[in-house]
Formats: structure tokens, sequence, C-alpha cells
């Protein structure tokens, strides 16, 4: 199994029309897993942002019973830099309260939650999961566990500058060598010739466009291209 | 042995963090002369506030010989806040899949001791390989580091060359600093 999750792009809904749980619902198909949560608190207004694509009833009993207050795939996993799997957290006694109740409403607990950690010191939450078999899942989270990240902090950002002040907030910035590099690709240049231009390896031609495209909220280098272009960032090739 | 100490297990921890603050205090402080706040012998600073991941290198007798701390570039990070001079004042990269390793030691006195089976570089080496494959485990794809020029010889006789520098090598108390990159995907 060589699988790989696409990036599911948000920014070509308009603000407004954006339906969170439906991207959500995507991203499980995408990863091939049953379910994924989204949540974070937006730093300055306190606004809580929480999208599911769990079924009413847990979600309802969920929210009923405030097990958001007890639960370690969010409590917990927020402290965490890495994704926590939550094989991790099983032996607290929060999981297993949790957990018990999750059980009766069949809902899966094996899963993994991605902390995502936003500029202004906020953190937002991906959390997916799904009923495979342990090893299956091992296999599988190798597979999506780059792409996972990545989706996190897409949904995160496209969340958080969805509120005008945020977005002024977290307006990108852009170093003058990722300026640079992203003025040769919008000149034509592949991503080896940039390399051999600026005399830097191929690599490092690739991180930078990675960061370019996750400032930018763009999943692709054309769109980021476009959206500089349009910010005035670089002129157009 | 390679520990990894984050804010879901530290308190497991607390001698060993607390060895590890000690460590830092001998290395940035007295031996590289690093502008560093050190009380009661022990170095910390708000970043050890942001809960972080560290990567702790123990010899046979658990005693810590190296160490580092991992911070998401996408969040506030010490390139983003602290080393400005490296970047030039320049804003920093941030990726889900890039992180930022700082405070990234080993015990050099401990190690010269004969008693100890490992060396300055085996150390070294066993550290940076901990953090890649720590990286790499958590879908991460490259790690950018804040080292010394010393830090940075002994990576590359050891198969663990940076592919690339970001900035500039600054002076930086009694030594000089720099960001480097390194790959850590298979």
């Amino acid at each position: 199994m060589n699988k790989r999750m696409d990036l599911i792009d948000l920014a070509e809904t308009p603000e407004g029309q954006r339906d969170y749980v439906a991207h959500l619902r995507q991203l499980c198909d995408g990863a091939g897993v049953e379910h994924a949560t989204y949540a974070a608190a937006n730093p300055v207004t306190g606004t809580l942002h929480a999208f599911t694509t769990y079924p009413d009833r847990w979600k309802n009993h969920y929210m009923e019973r405030g097990l958001h207050n007890l639960d370690p795939t969010l409590n917990a996993a927020a402290r965490s830099v890495a994704p926590v799997d939550w094989s991790r957290l099983e032996r607290t006694e929060s999981f297993q309260s949790v957990f018990s109740e999750a059980h009766d409403f069949g809902m899966p607990d094996t899963g993994l939650t991605v902390p995502v950690r936003g500029p202004l010191g906020e953190t937002g939450l991906l959390c997916i999961c799904t009923s495979i078999s342990v090893p299956e899942w091992r296999k599988l989270k190798r597979h999506i566990m780059g792409d996972l990240l990545t989706n996190a902090v897409h949904l995160h950002d496209t969340v958080m500058n969805s509120e005008p002040l945020m977005k002024a907030l977290r307006k990108p910035r852009l170093s003058l060598r990722e300026i640079e590099i992203l003025q040769w690709v919008a000149a034509g240049k592949s991503q080896q010739d940039v390399g051999d231009i600026l005399s830097i390896s191929s690599r490092t031609v690739e991180v930078h466009l990675r960061s370019v495209r996750e400032k930018l909220c763009t999943i692709s280098t054309p769109q980021a291209v476009g959206r500089a272009v349009s910010l005035g960032i670089v002129h157009p090739g | 042995m390679i520990l990894v100490i984050d804010a879901l297990n530290r308190h497991r921890f607390g001698s060993i963090i607390d060895d590890m603050y000690q460590l830092r205090a001998r290395v940035f402080r007295d031996r590289l002369g690093w502008d560093v706040t050190v009380q009661n012998g022990r170095e910390s600073d708000l970043f050890d506030d942001l809960d972080p991941a560290y990567l702790i290198a123990l010899d046979d007798d658990y005693n810590v010989i190296g160490c580092n701390r991992m911070l998401q570039t996408t969040g506030p990070h010490m390139l983003a806040d602290v080393f400005q001079d490296i970047l030039c004042g320049e804003p920093p990269l941030r990726s889900a899949t890039v992180w930022e390793n700082t405070r990234f030691c080993v015990d050099t006195e401990r190690l010269k001791r004969p008693e100890v089976s490992q060396t300055v570089s085996t150390a070294t080496c066993e550290l940076m390989v901990g953090i890649l494959e720590y990286g790499r485990d958590s879908g991460i794809s490259d790690v950018i580091s804040v080292i010394d020029p010393l830090m940075n010889r002994v990576l590359k006789r050891s198969n663990n060359a940076p592919y690339d520098y970001i900035g500039k090598t600054v002076q930086m108390g009694k030594t000089r600093a720099m960001a480097a990159l390194n790959d850590c995907t298979d």
C-alpha cells in the first residue's frame, strides 16, 4: 500500500459558503479513515471553532455530557509538538471514561490528534479515527502523516483567517529568498533550474516553496504564484 | 539511549529535565558564552514554557549526555523571535512539515572521561539521528537546527551533513551560530 492523501483546497470556496464538515468528509475519504474533527479557539476573540463528521447522536451526547472538558485527545494532545497517537493516552482515566461512552455509540477509539501551533500561540486540533486493526492503522498512519500535517495547517490557517482581525494579524511575511525563488518560478523556471540559478540545492528550493505555499495559504505552487502576484509580492512572469 | 520528553510525559522525568537544564547552563553560558538566562545553575527560557519536545541522550548510568528542543515552525519558535541575526532580519520558514531544533548540545566534559563509552561524535550523531527519526515518524520532512561550527563539523564528519544553511553564520558569544537544514525523509 502506498497511499497518498491529496491536499484539499479550501480557498476555492468563497468565505461564508465554506462547508467545513464536507471538507472534513473529503479529508476522511482521502486518508481512508472514518471520522475527522477540527477544533480551535480564536486567540483574540475567544470564539470556539469546531467541526466534526461524527453522527449527531454522538455529537449531542458528547456536548450534553461536556466530554470535551475531559477528552485527552483534545486537552492532552493540544500540548504536544508531534501528532499524538491515541494509544499514548489510552491508559489515562479520562480516556477510559470518554471512550467507554464512545464505544456505546459505536465510535472507534483508534486514531490520532494533530496539534497545530499558530503564530499567535493558539492551537488548532485535527483528530482522525478509524476502526481498522492496529497493524493496518500503523501502516496507514505512516503513509498519511505528512499530508495530514499539511492539511491540518491549511485548515487551521483558513479557519483563523476567516475573521478579518485575525487575517490582518496573520498577514503572510515572505523572506527575500522565498520571494526570489517564487519570482523565478513565476518566470517559468523549474525547481532544478531555480536551484542552478541561485546555486542552492533543489531541496532548498523545495523547502522554501513549501513554506511559501503554506504562508500564502495555498495548496499548489502555481496558485501561490497567482496569489503572490495579486498581493504585489512578485511580478507576473 | 534517547528519551523523548514532552508535555504529556514530563511529569515522570523531573530529575532528567533538571539535569538537562544544568547541562544547558554549562554548554550555552559557560562554554559557548551565549547570552542566556541561568538561575541556580540551570538554563531555561520562555520557549521551555511553550511545551516543546525534548530529545535527551543518556549514558548507561542514565546521566544526561546530550539534549535538544523541538518546536513547530508554524507557531512561536526561536528563529522567528530570537535568532533574527542569523536570518538577517528576514522572516523564517514556516511549514507544517519543518521543525526547529535548538539548544542542541552534548556534554563534552563527561564524554571525554575514560569511563564513558561514547564519544562526542557518537553522542552527537546518535542524538541527531534520534531527532531525524522522531521527525520522520511524526510526518516531518525537514529539520532546521541552530548549531555552532564545531557541531557542524561533527555532523559533516558523521554522515549527517546539513544539505544547506539559511541566512548567515553570525558571532554569538565565544563562538558562531548558524541555521542548518537536514532532510529527515527516508
